[in-house]
């Protein structure tokens, strides 16, 4: 590769007399030339024996390059595809993948977000917004929890930040939407999310108890 | 950060309170001479005075001590351990802040021994410290969370969670503004010393010892106090926390924007943060001749009610009587209307919110359609020199003269409730300087001991003809004081009141520079709106009956519609719809204080002007500009189209009001006594005299934001609940 | 000799065909799922998704999901409900009935696809208060 590209700079050096140069090459070729250490790569000249030049010639006659690569393509029907078959067979995900924001639950059904604002503070994107205010029972809640999924880049900050793994992100990727709004999560939604997931959420963060 | 500095280079503002009062203590060393020791602080060498405590020696040379339980203005505690110091030859630690230097000590602040004490006293203390800081509202501005990340030890030795668990003590219930969390206490008794001693209330104390130790009212009991928000900020951890504040926000998401309180006269410097276009909460910011750092708590609590009851639109008078809301450009064409029609028959009363550059904006205006009706809500005499002498209407010697003072004579006002932190400087001089207060008005409770001269006017003629024995004490007082109440002016007799007062200062022999006089205003606009030449009272009013009257946020029912002609129309410009705004025929929708960059001027003359933390709800806008534009479609345009020009304007009319920082001296003091001297003293009635907020409950709601408080609205429920209860 | 002639591939295509019921349902499922395969089924959620397991297959493709007929060929790949999310995603290799991590509360919701682009759509709309409740006269009478 470095050959070739030497080759190259060398001919756009000497191009004012090209034919001093490929001459040289022609003689000397897949050899040290006397200035260097050149190797020239490039495929030989064809040969002009009888044989050579018949053999060509039926090449170029009966398309016998374009037979042996329609044959591969063919017996690639007959073979096990490399390809996944995407909405009947998924990939493997890690239990650490990181899609879609839930807001988890506690077994008891009461939200956990404490509005301790640490994943808002830590958002590197600042993708998140909350408002936070004393719920009737005296207890710290929040109002608003907007996760703009536009502007979130998964990095998961706010799940590490998190003190009481009220914010996890998912398991889902399958969430693309038609229109930006609908990417503009409220706490609702995010509830939502974890009320749906929480058996998949639930069994990841199990999964991964020994590394946390 | 760099407009505030510009802004400080502009205005010419000099240095800053900590400078000052530097200054005035080196001041006062030079006088005395006294023999300096020699101490070294990590071996630098200092000269500090007898007395000195090694916490103090150690911050004249910049170096820090950590501490919880100590504070500048409070007494000396000693009970967190937190500034534990070595010092050579010594064999324990010693308690920075409470050991007096002795000379030649050599104080190691960060030697392994001390480092070692640090990190001892911080494990005793986190050891029965919830860690809840996620869910407190202290978490980011925590005296504890810092100082055990700076001085605490990198790894717990906390294994005990299993057997028996932490020290949990149950909430106290202190009332609608405090919230405790008295788990998280580590009893620095900084709240129980401000209660006795700045606050002047003794209803916070320690019961139990040892770990059983908790802070506490005794008995179920509110603690109730106009500055009871302090102990707020005083607390090192989330104690003591705010209850409307309560898991709002957090304090690194927060704006702030220095600003200046307007809800009574004294103008407390305070920082207003903000979140989300949204007042979180108000704070005070540390000005030694003001507030020092302590704030009442209206100014503090009563933001919630800039949320509430908030004109966002204007609104025109419908035919079936409604006021209907509408765009900008129908309601002040049909304002302009109106006033074309009326010619110069148009009044106008500026309320006791309104910044000074509205009330030369109005004044203008009206000035230009050829009225001279303008007045303020809140009446002063006109005798005599009446306004024209700024000295009959300033609190002449300072709030922070205050604390000189050798003898308080306070007439006709109760500065507990009017001006909370005059209130606590004059405390402060009874406490610590011996100060002797004598009042004369109803009983009320200042919070110290004073000499009760009874309700009678009476009185003050006595004194004045130097036959009552209080005039012996004014006259051989090397700094006395009158403080004399606002409101009790706007009696019918307050003219003759005022000379006599005048007369009764004239008695006086003070020492050199100091003022016998003072006014005790309530409201903050009444300076500015005197210094640029509103007429106070709403008197005028009722005799020219205007045609059309422009209500600039007057709401305290100083005048209403039975007092007006048939058929006036009144506009009212204000940020609140309260008592203005249900008269009105046309409302324009203003900002308020934390809304708008705006002058004021407290009582003592101090020109002060608060920043824009957020912006007007709704359609409102800022006042000058309401006024400017009205003046355009008046066809006399007003020649101010930028804040710059109208400051211009202000400096034309009074240059003081925009030496920002600066309490400009009134003087002629004896012109106006001697101008009192005509006034006819025999004129006062015998009715008592009175103060309208004698009580705690009714400081609360004075104004059309407190009002609109529901926070306020609480503490009168809890001063009610307080008073059925049996403690 | 069968081998060798290929007839075993044949007789496999023959096997497939018939588990998959016919002819005619696995020219459909050819049509539905642009394959055929065959594999054990693992279970069946209460959507009616059936899952198979067939080890044959290398590894990403030897789990599959059929979608419940119901959905005909509007089938999505979020139809997969979370329980056996985990499983087709080779997180785990038991089915969700046989792990014992997965937990059942009350609260948990029923399994929705991504209803983008259809009326069930979520819409964003602000969960808390307004910020200034303005003042509303009151009538004179």
């Amino acid at each position: 590769m470095s050959g070739a590209l030497k080759l190259y700079s060398l001919s756009r050096s000497v191009s004012g007399r090209p034919s001093i140069f490929l001459r040289a090459c022609g003689q000397n070729r897949l050899k040290s030339t006397s200035k260097g250490d050149y190797i020239n790569v490039n495929p030989g000249e064809p040969g002009m024996s009888l044989n050579e030049v018949t053999d060509r010639a039926a090449e170029k006659v009966f398309f016998t390059e374009l037979v042996r690569g329609f044959a591969v393509t063919l017996a690639h029907i007959f073979k096990e595809p490399a390809t996944i078959n995407y909405p009947f067979e998924k990939g493997p995900l890690s239990p650490r993948f990181r899609g879609e924001h839930a807001l988890r639950r506690y077994p008891s059904g009461e939200e956990r977000c404490i509005a301790c604002k640490l994943c808002e503070a830590i958002c590197p994107a600042q993708a998140i917004t909350i408002e936070a205010e004393e719920r009737a029972d005296g207890s710290r809640r929040t109002t608003r929890y907007d996760i703009d999924m536009t502007k979130c880049i998964y990095c998961g900050f706010c799940q590490e930040a998190c003190p009481v793994d009220a914010i996890v992100e998912g398991p889902n990727f399958e969430f693309s939407t038609e229109t930006h709004e609908e990417l503009l999560y409220n706490k609702e939604k995010l509830l939502n999310n974890g009320d749906k997931w929480e058996s998949e959420i639930a069994a990841n963060i199990h999964a991964d108890h020994l590394y946390r | 950060m760099l407009r505030t500095t510009l802004l400080k280079a502009l205005t010419g503002s000099k240095l800053g309170p900590k400078h000052i009062t530097v200054l005035s203590r080196a001041a006062s060393d030079v006088a005395k001479k006294p023999e300096k020791i020699e101490v070294f602080i990590d071996d630098q060498p200092v000269l500090v005075e007898p007395g000195t405590t090694v916490l103090q020696a150690a911050a004249l040379v910049g170096v820090e001590i950590p501490r919880f339980c100590y504070h500048e203005r409070l007494a000396v505690a000693g009970n967190c351990r937190m500034c534990l110091v070595e010092v050579e030859k010594s064999p324990k630690p010693v308690a920075a802040c409470a050991m007096p230097v002795m000379k030649g000590w050599r104080i190691k602040t960060n030697s392994e021994m001390t480092k070692k004490a640090r990190e001892g006293v911080m494990e005793f203390l986190l050891v029965n410290h919830p860690l809840d800081c996620p869910i407190c509202d202290q978490g980011g501005e925590c005296d504890l969370q810092d100082q055990s990340m700076a001085f605490g030890s990198d790894r717990s030795r906390f294994t005990d969670i299993d057997f028996s668990g932490k020290r949990a003590v149950e909430d106290k219930d202190i009332g609608p503004l405090i919230k405790t969390i008295m788990t998280r206490c580590i009893h620095c008794t900084r709240c129980i010393r401000f209660a006795s001693e700045i606050a002047g209330v003794d209803d916070l104390g320690t019961t139990g010892r040892g770990s059983g130790m908790e802070i506490g009212t005794y008995v179920q009991k509110f603690f109730l106090s106009e500055l009871s928000g302090n102990v707020i900020d005083l607390c090192p951890v989330g104690a003591l926390t705010s209850k409307p504040y309560s898991f709002t926000a957090r304090p690194w998401e927060i704006r702030k924007i220095d600003s200046i309180d307007v809800l009574d006269a004294v103008g407390s410097n305070i920082v207003v943060s903000t979140r989300t276009g949204e007042v979180m909460r108000i704070m005070p910011r540390t000005n030694e001749e003001i507030n020092e750092e302590w704030l009442s708590d209206k100014a503090r609590f009563a933001y919630d009610g800039l949320k509430r009851q908030r004109l966002v639109t204007p609104m025109l008078k419908a035919t079936n009587g409604e006021l209907k809301p509408v765009d900008w450009e129908t309601a002040l064409l049909s304002v302009a209307k109106v006033m074309k029609n009326a010619g110069s028959s148009i009044g106008a009363i500026a309320g006791g919110l309104a910044d000074a550059e509205a009330l030369v904006a109005l004044k203008d205006l009206l000035n230009r359609l050829g009225s001279e009706n303008l007045c303020t809500e809140h009446t002063f005499p006109m005798d005599g020199s009446a306004t024209d002498l700024r000295s009959s209407y300033l609190l002449n010697n300072k709030i922070m003269g205050a604390e000189e003072a050798d003898f308080a004579l306070l007439i006709g006002t109760n500065p507990r409730f009017e001006a909370p932190l005059l209130n606590s400087r004059l405390r402060k001089a009874y406490v610590h300087k011996e100060l002797d207060v004598a009042l004369i008005g109803p009983k009320v409770n200042l919070t110290y001991g004073y000499n009760h001269l009874g309700d009678d006017p009476e009185v003050i003629s006595k004194i004045a003809s130097g036959s009552h024995p209080i005039a012996q004490k004014l006259k051989s007082a090397k700094k006395p004081l009158i403080i004399l109440g606002a409101d009790l002016l706007q009696r019918p007799d307050g003219a003759a009141i005022l000379s006599q007062v005048q007369k009764i200062a004239s008695l006086a022999s003070p020492a050199e520079g100091w003022k016998v006089f003072n006014i005790l205003h309530k409201v903050a606009s009444q300076v500015a709106a005197l210094d640029v030449g509103y007429t106070p009272g709403v008197d005028k009013i009722r005799e020219n009956n205007p045609k059309v009257i422009f209500l600039l946020g007057a709401d305290e029912c100083a005048i209403d519609r039975s007092d007006l002609p048939e058929g006036c129309f009144v506009v009212y410009q204000g940020h609140h719809g309260d008592h203005g705004a249900t008269i009105a025929d046309a409302v324009l929708p203003g900002a308020a204080y934390t809304e708008k960059q705006a002058t004021y001027v407290n009582t003592e003359g101090r020109a002060q002007q608060t920043l824009p933390a957020v912006s007007p709800p709704g359609n409102a806008r800022e006042d000058w500009k309401i006024i400017r534009a009205l003046s355009e479609i008046l066809g006399a345009p007003l020649p101010y189209d930028s804040l710059e020009d109208i400051r211009c304007r202000l400096h034309q009319v009074a240059p003081h009001l925009t030496r920002y920082g600066d309490a400009e001296s009134a003087n002629y003091f004896k012109q106006a006594q001697e101008l009192a001297k005509n006034i006819q003293s025999d004129k006062i009635s015998g009715s008592p005299i009175d103060v309208k907020i004698k009580e705690l409950k009714d400081f609360y709601m004075t104004d059309a934001i407190s009002r609109a408080s529901p926070t306020m609205a609480k503490c009168v429920q809890a001063v009610l609940k307080q008073e059925q209860s049996k403690y | 000799m069968a081998k060798f002639l290929g007839i075993d591939k044949v007789l496999s295509v023959l096997n497939i065909v018939k588990e998959n019921g016919g002819l005619r349902a696995s020219l459909y499922k050819m049509f539905r799922m642009d394959e055929l395969k065959v594999g054990t089924l693992v279970g069946t959620d209460k959507y009616g998704n059936k899952y198979y397991e067939n080890k044959r297959f290398f590894y990403g493709r030897n789990r599959w999901i059929e979608y419940a007929p119901y959905y005909h060929l509007d089938y999505d790949g979020s139809q997969v409900p979370a329980e056996w999310f985990g499983w087709l995603h080779y997180k785990t290799d038991l089915p969700p009935d046989q792990e014992p991590f997965r937990p059942k509360y009350k609260w948990m919701l029923d399994h929705t696809e991504n209803l983008s682009g259809t009326p069930g759509q979520y819409m964003p709309y602000s969960t808390t208060r307004p910020k200034i409740e303005p003042w509303i006269p009151t009538k004179r009478c």
